[in-house]
């Protein structure tokens, strides 16, 4: 096992731009990374440059000590598991599981043995001599993950492993994946477009955009500290309310006003993003998590109340997500709206409230809703950054 | 990287550093041979090797030097493509040199002679091909249980029998002769001495290919790539260049010589094989009984035409090239439309996925698999006058119809010069039509069904649907069939010279055909510069179809989808 | 299509459309039944009018039948009489007796049959002796004007019944007898049996070598990224353009220089190299998806590895197509071995050369060409009957004939 260390790798095609900028990080050795973002992120690029399968245009990457750049997939001594799982479909699974083996010409009598044991780990062994096309979805899944522990390779590589399971599966392979890796403490680099795998999953978490890495933590601290709007936007689900908002001081306590409405602050809102105070008088991005909103009560404080027509609601049984338009912009990222669903060219911004599940909002009515300011976030206007002076994109 | 290793600890090896040096030394004496090689073939009245040949030498002679002093250099110097380059010198020395030892073994003349052992090993031969049939039976089975005992034992029964029935194909071949030649061909210095610079260079390309050399050199991703590709590709390419590139430059260049296949007199006549050929006169004549000598020296009669109520007498240098050109197209304006339309038809008959639409499919295509010289045997047969099948029935049709008069005795079909053409168009689409109808059934498997939904919806006919959707949707694949059936026309040769009479081409020059010409020409009258000036002609003229074709071909290709 | 609709105009078409396709089918298998029916016919049996599919022989009877021993004896009809005779003796003198009082009435009799009457009468200048002699149960006097040699006829519904006959005036009866020596006499005497091994062993060679060089070639145009792929593949593409008869004269000159005319090798070697079939190659291997590939990189594979325990595996049905196209063309080719096996010497021939020269325009023995062609014409046609599948599929890609 080993650690894998990127240090400014870069890949860059002839034409076209760069699909891994400059990428710098650290995964320790045994530690489950998961790399995160939209499609054409280039996390799955980063990950083929592990693999070896793509070329490196600038920068080292080690594996352990060794600088691997050079060295072709089959000596980098690493493992991976495809998104469309990649069988031979021609071999049985005894023969796809020992493949690797049969090249590294392990002798029979081990190669079966350490193939009945991977088949036994992940509950195949009924099924060893059938043929791929005669096993189901998850059963495929299971046989490209057995491809991969069969060799105890020093580093486990899988991109996007679940995308083709449905809902359910999903969800049992994913503990299924959490509990593997635990027991053989292999170092892991997980690919997915799904946040919710990603914050379920890995010891930590690389979110990557356009190529370059926007933040790398645990998942806890990705929710509760972003590094700047992306991340604060793709983290989270359903998705952190952006709204473009002016800062205010007012009798000493600072205000945030977004189209009709204004909110006072809570004072630990400005405690952790202590740069707010700068920003009076000028706009920003506040960043409303839709848990912190809550129906306002008798005793709310009016201050952190807003009145909002709700135009769906959602009941999911435990609360209700309250759908309502804000009448500001959307917010905007290099010219595209950060939520991946909102319109650049409209002039009002969904936000959504998740209150508790024995309200009854109908379509249509106004609703007050109380917002918890003290976790509201703020973030550069044009940079994106948040207004903190503790810049933790480190990786 | 502990357990993927892929060489086994302590095995011996050939050090880095020596290894090179050895490598450097061969290039040394390869760039000395070079030399002498480029000696050799500039000595003069050396009159017996042909020109091509002996320029092929020096040329390659030549390159072989300068890329044997390059990669001494370069290894010497370890520069990156200092490996490319000596691994390409030895892959070609190899090659050359493998293939020159086996020539100097006899090994492709025997591949000829061996017909003969082939011919008694026959029986064990079946043998062979049942235990062979009997193991791929087997893998059947296998794929679908892999671990079936009983597939298993039937396999290994069925390699146990090829095994048993190979060592008995051996005997029977009677193989001691050959290995007696080869060793006596084997001892003699030549041989020795190509079989030596094969063994060198082969180890040259084994040591400089291996992973640590190109370590040592820094070899990158895309040389790497280049050179594997490249290799697999060499097979290929070998005899691509050698067999396809190299003799269509030579083609050319024979057709600008007076050039015989034996004796001396090659001599560069320039485009005057062209021009011969494809000279024309046309001279007015009073009288529709002229002849030669309203023409020019050197032309004869090709037709004669009235044009404007003026007589014209139309002569060629070459009457039968032009005889042939014009058969060929009146066969091509013939035997297209009658290969295509019938396909056309019966495919869109085919395509309506009725009961039994895949047997008639499959009887359709086999004449054109049936192979060409038993088809026109057997259309010699129906053609007979006097007791062949076609003037029998044709006799029994006018007797069935009242309005119809016997005819009294079977028509000549082959020997009558008005009607040998027809007969080969008539053999010639017999044979095309099916395939050209599974060409259109899989572009009627490209119409969108919606659009016959659609126009059945709309209430239109059958003979609408057809005319209106299938025949404008199937335009492309017509495209394709017309041209590579035009390409087949053009190329008549086979049918012709089974089916014409008395003589190939025959009844008076009635069938001679553009490839019939030119392999007269060139085999039999011995003048094989102006028959590739008339292959060149006809490769124009064809050109002009298949030009299309490429083209449609290549958009395809290109798009990358699997067939 | 419209042919689905139902109801009884539905119907007529539906009819009409099998009519059509079955007379098309008739149109194209009728010239095979000729050519199995002619490969079994004896030769004079094939110059009859009218032409029949059927093979015939002269129907035939043990010797035992009628009570003799000794070979069979061929079976007749003879006019005037009810049912079949066997020929029992081809040298029986005969006699010709011509009716006094009807000089139109000739009868045929055994010559020891009549009795002379005594009298004579002048005839043309001759005096001839006057029989009488018993026809139908009716005593007939009548002069003997002609002795000859003929056959004695022996019913075989009734064994009192013999008949004295001219032979020419009997028909011989026929009945169907195939006559399958024909094979076996064109495979020994006319050599055909080494022309099908020779072709045989050039088909085999060449589909194996066309197999092995566009598998590798095939996989590098698809699949390893080196430069000058692009151009050297638009070069492949390009010379499916160049027609076979410009190649065929530098060829034969290629084919002088090595010393290869008139040798088997001449039809092999060269054409063990297809730019169709590496195209083909390439367009499946495409296909194939790349991860699968990545995989056996990442287990450690190298690309030869990866190409025959990977890709190969999966291209069988590419390689069937691939093998089925090279087998028809090899098996069928006539213009090149027509050029270079062109001493006459008949142990390099192939098949569709031996084919020519037996069936050419100076040709007596229609029956032992039929058979040879049928020898010729029925493994192409069973491999495409057993390959029709890969063949059906791809020839419409494929852009080759």
């Amino acid at each position: 096992m080993s650690a894998v260390s990127f240090t400014g790798v870069t890949k860059s095609y002839k034409d076209g731009p760069k699909a891994v900028d400059d990428l710098t990080l650290n995964i320790a050795d045994g530690e489950f990374m998961v790399l995160v973002g939209p499609s054409g992120c280039g996390k799955s690029t980063a990950l083929r440059m592990i693999a070896g399968l793509e070329e490196i245009s600038g920068g080292t990457l080690q594996i352990g000590d060794t600088v691997v750049n050079d060295i072709p997939p089959g000596d980098r001594d690493i493992a991976m598991v495809f998104q469309n799982y990649a069988l031979y479909p021609h071999m049985t699974v005894r023969e796809n599981i020992g493949f690797a083996l049969t090249v590294a010409r392990v002798s029979k009598d081990e190669i079966k043995r350490r193939t009945d044991e991977a088949a036994e780990l992940l509950g195949l062994t009924e099924y060893v001599d059938r043929l791929p096309k005669a096993l189901s979805g998850g059963q495929r899944q299971r046989v490209a993950m057995g491809r991969a522990i069969v060799r105890s390779p020093q580093v486990f590589l899988m991109d996007e492993p679940l995308s083709n399971l449905d809902a359910k599966l999903r969800v049992q392979m994913r503990s299924e994946i959490i509990e593997l890796q635990a027991r053989l403490g292999t170092t892991m680099v997980y690919v997915t477009h799904d946040q919710v795998e990603a914050m379920t999953m890995g010891h930590r978490v690389a979110v990557m955009r356009k190529g370059l890495l926007q933040q790398v933590a645990p998942p806890q601290e990705l929710y509760l500290r972003p590094a700047n709007l992306f991340v604060a936007a793709f983290i989270g689900s359903p998705a952190m309310n952006l709204l473009p908002a002016r800062i205010d001081s007012v009798n000493g306590r600072i205000t945030a006003t977004f189209a009709e409405h204004t909110i006072t602050i809570d004072q630990a809102a400005i405690d952790k993003y202590s740069k707010v105070p700068d920003y009076v008088g000028r706009d920003v991005v506040i960043g409303i998590r839709p848990e912190h909103f809550a129906m306002a009560e008798d005793t709310s404080d009016p201050a952190q109340t807003i009145e909002i027509k709700s135009v769906v609601s959602e009941s999911m049984g435990s609360e209700v997500h309250v759908h309502a338009t804000v009448d500001v912009p959307p917010v905007a990222l290099d010219g595209q709206p950060v939520n991946e669903d909102a319109d650049a060219n409209a002039s009002t911004t969904k936000i959504i409230a998740r209150v508790e599940g024995f309200h009854i909002v109908r379509m249509g009515q106004i609703v007050r809703l109380a917002i918890k300011t003290a976790h509201v976030h703020f973030f550069d206007a044009t940079t994106g950054a948040p207004l903190r002076d503790d810049d933790e994109r480190t990786a | 990287m502990a357990g993927f290793t892929r060489l086994a600890p302590g095995q011996h090896r050939l050090g880095i550093e020596p290894g090179l040096r050895l490598v450097s030394l061969w290039h040394v004496i390869g760039a000395l041979a070079a030399l002498i090689s480029v000696g050799l073939a500039n000595r003069d009245g050396n009159d017996e090797l042909p020109v091509a040949i002996g320029l092929f030498v020096k040329v390659f002679s030549l390159g072989a030097f300068v890329a044997n002093i390059a990669a001494v250099i370069g290894v010497h110097r370890v520069i990156r493509r200092a490996r490319s380059v000596s691994l390409a010198v030895n892959y070609l020395v190899f090659v050359v040199a493998a293939a020159a030892t086996l020539h100097q073994l006899g090994f492709f003349t025997a591949i000829g002679s061996f017909g003969e052992g082939f011919n008694k090993a026959f029986v064990p031969f079946l043998f062979i091909v049942v235990g062979l049939v009997w193991v791929l039976i087997a893998g059947q089975l296998l794929s679908v249980r892999p671990t079936a005992a009983g597939p298993q034992g039937l396999r290994k029964a069925g390699w146990g029998l090829v095994a048993v029935a190979s060592v008995w194909f051996v005997i029977k071949t009677e193989p001691s002769g050959a290995i007696s030649t080869g060793l006596d061909r084997l001892f003699r210095p030549l041989t020795l001495a190509v079989l030596a610079v094969t063994i060198c260079s082969a180890a040259a390309c084994k040591f400089m290919w291996a992973r640590r050399i190109a370590r040592h050199f820094g070899t990158t991703a895309g040389e790497e790539a280049a050179l594997s590709g490249l290799a697999f590709l060499s097979p290929n390419l070998i005899g691509f260049t050698f067999f396809f590139a190299g003799p269509l430059l030579f083609s050319l260049v024979v057709s600008f010589f007076d050039w015989k296949t034996t004796g001396t007199g090659r001599d560069f006549v320039g485009l005057d094989n062209y021009v011969r050929a494809l000279s024309l006169d046309f001279s007015s004549a009073d009288n529709g009984n002229a002849g030669t000598e309203v023409l020019k020296s050197g032309y004869q009669v090709l037709m004669h035409l009235d044009w404007f109520g003026q007589h014209w007498v139309v002569g060629a240098r070459d009457v039968e090239f032009w005889t042939a050109m014009r058969n060929i197209f009146i066969f091509l304006i013939l035997a297209v439309p009658a290969a295509v339309l019938p396909a056309l038809g019966l495919s869109s008959i085919l395509a309506s996925k009725l009961r039994g639409m895949r047997v008639f499919r499959a009887i359709y295509f086999v004449p054109s698999v049936a192979g060409v010289i038993g088809v026109a045997i057997i259309w010699g047969q129906l053609f007979q006058s006097t007791v062949g099948w076609i003037n029998y029935l044709i006799k029994r049709f006018a007797e069935i119809m009242p309005f119809l008069e016997p005819p009294a005795e079977g028509h000549p079909w082959l020997s009558s010069d008005s009607t040998a053409l027809l007969a080969m168009v008539v053999v010639f689409a017999w044979m095309s039509f099916g395939f050209n109808t599974v060409l259109y059934l899989a572009g009627h498997q490209s119409i969108p069904k919606e659009l016959y939904e659609a126009a059945e919806i709309d209430g239109a006919s059958t003979w609408q649907i057809f005319r209106r959707i299938t025949v404008p949707q199937l335009r492309n694949t017509t495209f394709y069939v017309l041209v590579t059936t035009s390409i087949l026309a053009l190329q008549l040769f086979d049918i012709v010279w089974i089916l014409s009479t008395p003589e190939p081409g025959g009844p008076d020059n009635a069938t001679t055909t553009p490839v019939l010409a030119l392999y007269e020409e060139a085999f039999q009258s011995n003048s094989q510069g102006y028959a590739s000036a008339l292959a060149w002609i006809l490769f124009l003229v064809i050109f002009g179809f298949t030009f299309f074709q490429f083209r449609q071909q290549r958009d395809e290709a290109t798009s990358g989808g699997v067939s | 299509m419209s042919v689905r609709r139902k109801g009884p105009r539905a119907t007529m078409v539906r009819i009409l459309t099998y009519g059509i396709l079955v007379a098309v089918a008739l149109v194209v298998i009728f010239p095979f039944v000729v050519a199995v029916s002619t490969s079994v016919k004896r030769n004079t049996d094939i110059f009859t009018y009218p032409p029949s599919l059927i093979p015939k022989k002269a129907t035939t009877v043990p010797a035992s039948d009628v009570g003799l021993t000794g070979e069979n004896l061929p079976v007749y009809t003879l006019p005037g009489f009810d049912g079949s005779f066997a020929l029992v003796d081809d040298d029986t003198p005969l006699a010709e007796f011509t009716a006094l009082d009807d000089p139109t009435r000739v009868v045929v009799l055994a010559a020891d049959q009549g009795d002379k009457t005594g009298d004579t009468t002048n005839i043309d200048g001759e005096e001839e002796d006057i029989f009488a002699i018993v026809v139908d149960g009716e005593t007939i006097l009548a002069y003997r004007s002609r002795l000859t040699v003929g056959g004695l006829f022996q019913s075989l519904d009734n064994a009192a019944l013999q008949v004295p006959s001219l032979v020419n005036s009997a028909v011989a009866k026929q009945e169907f007898g195939p006559r399958f020596e024909n094979f076996s006499e064109v495979v020994t005497e006319k050599k055909i049996g080494r022309s099908l091994t020779n072709t045989l062993l050039v088909t085999i060679i060449v589909v194996l070598g066309q197999i092995l060089t566009s598998i590798l070639g095939g996989y590098a145009f698809a699949r390893i990224d080196f430069t000058g792929r692009s151009a050297l593949f638009m070069l492949y593409l390009g010379s499916v353009m160049i027609p076979f008869v410009v190649l065929i004269i530098p060829l034969f000159q290629l084919m002088l220089q090595l010393n290869w005319r008139d040798n088997l090798v001449a039809l092999i070697v060269p054409f063990t190299f297809t730019a169709y079939g590496t195209f083909l190659m390439r367009q499946f291997f495409v296909g194939v998806p790349k991860e699968i590939e990545e995989a056996a990189l990442l287990d450690g594979a190298s690309r030869w590895r990866i190409l025959w325990q990977v890709m190969v595996p999966l291209a069988r049905p590419a390689i069937a197509t691939l093998a089925t196209f090279g087998f028809l063309y090899a098996w069928n080719s006539f213009f090149w071995p027509l050029v270079i096996i062109n001493s006459g010497n008949p142990d390099s021939f192939v098949l569709s050369l031996s084919l020519s020269t037996l069936g050419g325009r100076s040709s007596t023995d229609t029956n032992l060409v039929f058979a040879g062609a049928v020898i010729a014409m029925t493994p192409p046609i069973a491999v495409f009957l057993f390959a029709q599948r890969y063949f059906v599929e791809n020839s419409a890609s494929s852009g080759l004939k």
